[in-house]
């Protein structure tokens, strides 16, 4: 019955085998002594799988497929790897299952038999009956059971839409890892070998052009280097030394793999970027003695890469802008906006680097009872403006937890600005945000103010001081 | 409805896409237009090698214009964004984020500099395509470096300078926009701007003491500026209407307050038109 279905080019989740030595993580705080035993375990697994990653003290973990295979099956390979440790006088449970999560927990519940074995595709099934405390987030596992969830398959039962709504990036997280999905890929970190490439320029270059060229060499390079290690990066740290002995460095991120010819863009415009001088003037440096390439997030090549830019409508002409301006002022200074879900004004756009997967921070689908209605400003202050609202006799307006206005709002004095005379105005509409969530939790009550220069603005009460959260005009 | 042979031409993906050279005017919907090989080599410094190569696909070197929302044609010379050229506003806005939607709608990519608190839902409620936005919330002093880049790469650059522009830095700029062919929108003041907007007078529907809620914006827009666009022009325009939408306004209809309507309840009259920009 397995005969080969299109989705079998989905590539099929990762089984890992964790290695767990209760005498090396029960520890409160481990000593330099256990730190060099877990050394030699790890060197011990090196021996069945060169790519082995401490996942915490006394715990490892690897790929099983391969070494299994090698080795006459999952529950062979434990049991080998196991005498290996013993042989260091160590006792070691093993667990093997579809992805990091669950292979974790069959390691920690490997009981008398010490190697515990998940059938690929019994993941999920496997999952469902542990209990929620099992997450490592444990303000969430508390509010989980309190909400009645108490395993992870009444988890992984909701819809993902409302978990990621209801309780953030977090409860996401949680869902997908409670439903058998999207443990991350392993990361090989930190790389137990240099994987940078350098080239040197003697004497120094002082023009571009032939310094972008080599670095799309040393970016090949630097690619075959990782591919022959099964490994794919997706931050690159390019650094240049000039020959005045100035360093510059930046990181560029990003989802899909930097091709080479990418990379040497990236050269290009950090290059172009760090020659205009924010004067205008113009510098003699000397020009470049070293440009290293540093793979800086190295994960294991899982066969599928995102495309280049995340989606493919991003024209060559509007990367090439917008790199350019992120080699001037860093990463984060070229955004893409992407509505999605929330309350605020502000929060219902997710700023994300240019470069960078456009997703919204709070989906779009639930409800979002207490969003204002009505048009939306065309002025949205990034961080909230104090105001102070005051009644006719000058006193300050203030609302009590019943929504009780103490009095009509007549001046409207932001920041330090001259007052304005509030000319309309209602509210308050009251709003209360995460509840479940003491740190995040906020209540608001929420106006809208006219003013006499034919302004409208939308404020909030909160803490007992005014906000202005946005400006209609 | 009617459909002109420029979008019977977009629709009919089946037959082969007409010559560079037969293309109407404003056919950047086609986002092939936009392609271009990943080749740094060719392209210089500036990278201006791409638009150049839009300017011939397009064919709108000489007379090309950016759409605008219909409600703004009549504030504009020739009812566009004439490419390569200066447009102010007096003040960042709902009016000004207007401006790009119907571009961005199209097709055009657009950049905004200098603006952190760009409302990006009342743009998209426009028609803003937030695909195709990229935000430059802070430029710092490297502002006309950051703007000439946006410029390379977009067609339509929302910008607010951070002060008055010296002469030497916006005749740079200019310059990079005539050769890019696209529009530079300023929040503020530039000298030598072709058109010149600003909203004099505005007053909002729906809200009463202690009670409704903001429902639409009646805005009286003056336009003048140099050139063809030196006649003064005014407009007034729902900005926006109760919709979201920016629409034309007819002066006789809008409630007003002062002049009360009979069957229109207080709440639903513009409360006090107010003179906000007069200069």
């Amino acid at each position: 019955m397995r005969a080969r279905r299109p989705d079998a080019l989905v590539p099929e989740t990762p089984r890992i085998m964790v290695l767990r030595c209760p005498g090396l993580c029960d520890l409160a705080a481990p000593g330099p002594q256990a730190a060099e035993l877990f050394e030699q375990v790890i060197a011990a697994v090196t021996g069945f799988c060169p790519q082995v990653e401490a996942v915490e003290p006394g715990v490892c973990a690897f790929g099983a497929r391969g070494p299994a295979r090698y080795f006459g099956g999952e529950t062979a390979l434990a049991g080998r790897v196991i005498a290996a440790v013993a042989e260091l006088g160590l006792e070691a449970r093993a667990g093997v299952a579809d992805g990091l999560f669950a292979a974790l927990l069959a390691a920690r519940g490997a009981g008398r038999d010490p190697v515990l074995v998940i059938p690929p595709g019994r993941t999920a099934g496997f999952l469902a009956r542990r209990p929620v405390s099992v997450l490592e987030d444990q303000d969430l596992a508390g509010l989980l059971t309190r909400l009645g969830l108490r395993t992870l398959g009444d988890l992984a039962a909701l819809p993902a839409g409302d978990v990621a709504g209801r309780f953030g990036p977090a409860g996401e997280t949680a869902h997908r890892l409670a439903g058998g999905r999207g443990s991350p890929p392993l990361v090989a970190a930190p790389p137990a070998e240099d994987l940078s490439v350098a080239r040197e320029f003697d004497p120094p270059e002082p023009l571009a052009e032939p310094v972008v060229f080599a670095a799309k060499a040393l970016a090949e390079q630097m690619h075959d280097g990782l591919a022959a290690r099964g490994l794919t990066c997706v931050s690159v740290q390019i650094q240049a030394t000039w020959a005045d002995g100035r360093e510059s460095r930046r990181l560029w991120r990003h989802d899909g793999l930097l091709s080479a010819a990418a990379l040497a863009g990236r050269v290009r415009w950090q290059l172009d970027g760090w020659r205009v001088p924010a004067d205008g003037t113009d510098t003699s440096d000397g020009g470049i003695a070293v440009l290293r390439l540093v793979p800086d997030q190295v994960i294991l090549a899982t066969g599928h890469q995102l495309a280049l830019w995340g989606e493919a409508m991003v024209s060559d002409r509007v990367a090439r802008a917008a790199m350019r301006v992120q080699a001037m002022l860093g990463h984060e200074a070229v955004l893409r906006p992407v509505p999605g879900g929330g309350r605020d004004f502000a929060e219902r756009v997710t700023l994300v680097p240019f470069g960078e997967k456009t997703e919204p921070r709070l989906a779009a689908g639930p409800p979002w009872p207490g969003r204002v209605m009505g048009p939306a400003p065309g002025v949205v202050y990034p961080f909230a403006r104090e105001a102070d609202v005051t009644d006719e006799a000058g006193a300050a307006v203030t609302v009590t937890g019943r929504s009780v206005v103490s009095a009509a709002p007549a001046w409207l004095a932001i920041d330090r600005e001259r007052p304005r005379r509030v000319t309309g105005w209602a509210g308050p509409w009251p709003l209360s945000e995460r509840w479940w969530d003491p740190v995040a939790a906020r209540r608001r009550a929420r106006f809208q103010l006219l003013t006499d220069d034919g302004r409208a603005w939308l404020a909030a009460v909160q803490d007992g001081r005014w906000l202005i959260e946005a400006g209609y005009w | 409805m009617g459909s002109s042979p420029a979008e019977t031409r977009r629709i009919s993906s089946a037959r082969p896409r007409p010559s560079a050279a037969g293309r109407e005017p404003e056919t950047f919907r086609e986002p092939e237009t936009f392609r271009e090989p990943e080749t740094f080599r060719t392209a210089g410094p500036s990278g201006t090698s791409g638009i150049s190569a839009i300017t011939r696909a397009s064919g709108t070197a000489g007379t090309g214009m950016l759409p605008v929302l219909p409600a703004l044609r009549g504030l504009l010379p020739r009812g566009g964004l004439a490419r390569g050229s200066v447009v102010t506003v007096a003040e960042f806005g709902v009016l000004a984020l207007a401006l790009l939607a119907a571009a961005s709608a199209a097709g055009a990519w657009c950049g905004i500099a200098g603006i952190p608190e760009a409302g990006v839902l009342a743009a998209v409620g426009l028609g803003l395509d937030a695909e195709r936005t990229l935000l430059v919330p802070d430029p710092g002093d490297a502002w006309p470096q950051v703007v000439a880049s946006l410029i390379d790469g977009c067609e339509l650059v929302l910008l607010r300078p951070p002060g008055r522009a010296p002469a030497q830095v916006r005749q740079r700029l200019e310059a990079t926009l005539r050769r890019g062919r696209g529009v530079l929108l300023v929040a503020g003041d530039w000298p030598g701007a072709q058109v010149r907007l600003r909203v004099v007078t505005q007053g909002w529907t729906g809200l009463g003491d202690g009670h409704g809620r903001l429902r639409a914006c009646a805005a009286e827009v003056v336009a003048d500026g140099r050139g063809e666009a030196a006649t003064t022009r005014t407009r007034w325009l729902w900005r926006p209407g109760e919709d979201g939408s920016v629409t034309v306004a007819d002066p006789a209809g809008i409630p007003v307050a002062d002049r009360p309507l009979a069957d229109i309840p207080a709440a639903e009259t513009v409360r006090r038109l107010r003179v906000v920009n007069a200069g």
